[in-house]
């Protein structure tokens, strides 16, 4: 048997050969929430923590760790994990074996629970009860959650509670948590003390049992894991066993045995406890479900995916709800964008009127408010974006949204469950990213990676907004809509085409079948959405009070020193002789071919930290050479008014629209780029990433600013 | 205001900002692979746990 020596200290979780000690644990009962993907497990999450939640990772992985508390029924303090989604806990997925890992005990920064909350989507019971049926192998107390007895009922399904409770062995909670029905009774049953451990669970062939517990023994766990973990390890196979045990020899070695003998008898050691398990759910659900009425069955959900996934009208459903989103993004949100611009100008003035002219003034105003205020005033149209895509996921049509996408998907090599973190990516590359590791196959995941950030996130929704404004000021919600619209679809089929040359170029490989769940239709929890976009916008405005705040204080700094040696000299010489400004002039020569200028040039350089810092670069580059400080005029107003050497303008709709392609397809995000490396555990690909987006975005730019010219636009 | 003190206020919120970078990089190398952006997928927290 391997010392505990043998353990790695960078290890994520505790290999089987070290004996299962709990972290010290205070009177807080530990509940964690497990379930199928889709089952409402996050939404009975939010109903119980509220707003008491916290999100972080787990160690050595990059698996969102979502943790809350609340109290019992009794107010005792309880504190909830919830886990990733998962169908088994044989695993195909990162995160799946992160939820294994912390129900066998073996994730190091996380107790084992002492209560299991199984969520069970009553609409869809049989597939449900598999999670249910190794859950209640794991001897912990385990509480189910039969979630959408609404849409069961529906869908003339009808579940007899009192005969499951009977069969599983545990409490049963007949729930609907988008309406808030059931939480009492949950509450009370998990706050039942002692509540527990199972006493019944599906019977395994006595050959297979009798190799379970021989190998149980042999493993220095705590006597409540062994089985459960026994009965993990003889269901594992070369890479996934090495893997699990940390390359414990001699665990790797008892068990191979096992299995050999198990293969000697006729039971094949990864089939048996399935086939087991899906016995018992079988006469369970004899007992214990029933199917209405049979035209029942032609619910809903169907009706509605005969159009939403239909090869035509799908896909005008899908473009029509992103034009309503983008049209509400630029009509909504202008009442109070324009609240915001108006706050941050009056305070700029008690600023001005306040302190008296010098350097500190300037960086108030022309740094501080004019760089934070300049992408605060954004934060209505993120909540929008935020308000749909929160919709889009809660009433289960993502999961149509890839479907639709898979078909285009195929061609590129991928299948649809790639677009799903494509889609995540157009609120943010980072979440949709992590996303990428419900990917089984690594070459698609890399794929995916890489393509992501071409998808417009959220922090491009300022540039292109101020450069639409630009473009066409006196145009129509509709027509500047139809824009941002163009902008977004440029994104995806620039991803796609890249994805294609991936997989046929650089990361060859299949185009696998995609298979997916499609969850029913179902109204969203309004507050769940809510929570997220109170989530987003804390993230947002927490990022502007520091990141953007700190790099707008750096910019007007770089845009103001070294002064000119004549302090008379006009302000747009001393901008040109500022650090920012010989930046800005040292890469013209390159961006010039793009219809660029150098102060266009300090407001990219600044971006590749951060996007949406070009708005609050140019409302900079632009206050600090304003002659005129009384007179605050938009900062559209003043590029449009902007003119070459040769008394061109500057912003021409060519470069307005080159700028938004070079936007569109360049990586300009320092923290996507630290997520690449930590999901591909290398500097290769997001150098690479680097690399052929600005080039990407350099020949695009290039091409719409002297093809448009050699065509005769100007 | 005395130019001076101008000057001073200046260069100290500059410089904070810039220490607030050091600092951030600091806490990012610290936290090794737990440590996540600034979008939310990685807090303090799982960088205290790394330490």
């Amino acid at each position: 048997m391997a010392s505990p020596a043998s353990v790695s200290a960078a290890s994520p979780s505790r290999p089987a050969s070290v004996s299962a000690a709990p972290p010290s644990r205070d009177a807080t009962r530990h509940v964690a929430i497990a379930g199928n993907p889709n089952c409402g497990k996050s939404t009975i999450f939010n109903a119980l923590t509220g707003l008491r939640q916290k999100v972080g990772n787990y160690p050595g992985v990059t698996v969102e760790k979502k943790t809350g508390r609340f109290f019992g029924s009794h107010g005792e303090p309880m504190e909830l994990l919830d886990l990733p989604g998962s169908y088994s806990l044989q695993v195909r997925s990162p995160d799946e074996a992160v939820a294994r890992d912390v129900l066998l005990g073996r994730q190091i920064d996380t107790a084992r629970p002492d209560i299991i909350i199984c969520v069970v989507d009553a609409s869809n019971l049989e597939r449900n009860l598999y999670l249910v049926a190794q859950m209640l192998e794991l001897n912990i107390p385990v509480v189910v959650a039969l979630n959408m007895v609404d849409v069961a009922e529906k869908n003339g399904v009808v579940i007899d509670v009192m005969a499951l409770r009977e069969k599983l062995g545990v409490p049963v909670i007949p729930m609907v948590a988008t309406k808030g029905v059931g939480l009492i009774e949950l509450r009370q049953a998990v706050s039942r003390s002692p509540l527990p451990p199972p006493s019944i669970c599906a019977q395994m062939p006595i050959v297979l049992e009798r190799e379970v517990m021989a190998l149980a023994r042999q493993l220095p766990v705590a006597h409540e894991v062994a089985r459960g973990e026994a009965l993990l390890l003889l269901t594992l196979h070369d890479a996934a066993l090495d893997a699990v045990t940390h390359h414990d020899t001699a665990i790797i070695a008892a068990t191979r045995a096992a299995q050999q003998r198990l293969l000697t008898a006729g039971i094949d050691p990864l089939s048996a406890p399935v086939d087991a398990r899906y016995d018992w759910i079988g006469r369970i659900c004899a007992a214990a479900h029933h199917h209405g009425d049979s035209h029942h069955a032609a619910s809903l959900s169907d009706r509605l995916d005969s159009w939403l996934t239909h090869r035509v009208w799908g896909w005008v459903a899908f473009l029509g709800m992103m034009a309503l989103m983008f049209f509400c993004i630029f009509t909504v949100a202008q009442v109070p964008m324009d609240w915001i611009k108006d706050g941050a100008d009056a305070l700029a003035n008690w600023v001005g009127n306040h302190l008296p002219a010098g350097d500190l003034r300037g960086l108030l105003t022309d740094g501080v408010i004019a760089g934070v205020g300049g992408v605060v005033v954004f934060l209505p149209q993120i909540l929008i974006l935020y308000f749909f895509l929160g919709i889009l996921e809660d009433t289960g049509y993502m999961a149509r949204a890839a479907f639709i996408m898979d078909r285009l998907m195929s061609k590129a090599g991928l299948h649809g469950k790639s677009f799903i973190p494509m889609l995540s990516s157009f609120a943010c590359a980072i979440p949709g990213i992590m996303a990428t590791r419900t990917i089984e196959n690594r070459k698609d995941r890399l794929v995916t990676i890489l393509v992501a950030p071409l998808m417009s996130c959220s922090a491009r929704l300022p540039v292109y907004s101020l450069m639409i404004a630009v473009l066409i000021p006196g145009h129509s919600a509709l027509q500047k809509a139809g824009i941002m619209l163009c902008m977004y679809l440029l994104g995806a089929v620039v991803a796609f085409a890249m994805a294609w040359l991936f997989k046929k170029k650089l990361l060859k490989g299949e185009t696998p079948m995609l298979l997916l769940e499609m969850p029913p239709y179902r109204m969203p929890s309004w507050k769940g959405v809510a929570l997220r976009m109170w989530e987003r916008s804390g993230l947002f405005l927490r990022r502007a009070g520091t990141v953007i705040l700190a790099l707008s204080i750096l910019l007007w700094a770089m845009a103001t020193y070294p002064k000119p040696s004549d302090p008379q000299a006009p302000p747009a010489e001393a901008l040109a002789q500022s650090l920012a400004g010989r930046m800005g002039h040292a890469i013209e020569p390159v961006i010039a071919p793009l219809g660029f200028d150098w102060k266009i040039g300090i407001g990219l350089i600044g971006s590749f930290a951060a996007r949406e810092v070009f708005v609050g670069t140019m409302s900079i580059v632009y206050s600090v050479e304003s002659k005129d400080k009384e007179d605050i005029e938009p900062l559209r107003n003043v590029m449009l008014g902007e003119k070459r050497a040769n008394g061109l303008p500057v912003f021409t709709p060519l470069v307005c629209i080159g700028l938004m392609v070079f936007y569109v397809l360049a990586m300009q995000c320092i923290s996507t780029v630290a997520i690449v490396r930590r999901e591909t555990n290398s500097w290769r690909w997001p150098l690479f990433q680097i690399a052929y987006m600005t080039a990407l975005a350099w020949i695009g730019a290039f091409l719409v600013y002297q093809g448009g010219r050699l065509l005769g636009f100007q | 205001m005395n130019p001076f003190f101008d000057h001073l206020a200046v260069a100290a919120i500059v410089s904070g900002a810039l220490a607030f970078f050091v600092f951030r990089f600091l806490r990012k190398r610290a936290g090794g692979k737990n440590c996540g952006s600034d979008c939310g997928c990685g807090t303090a927290k799982a960088g205290k746990v790394a330490r």
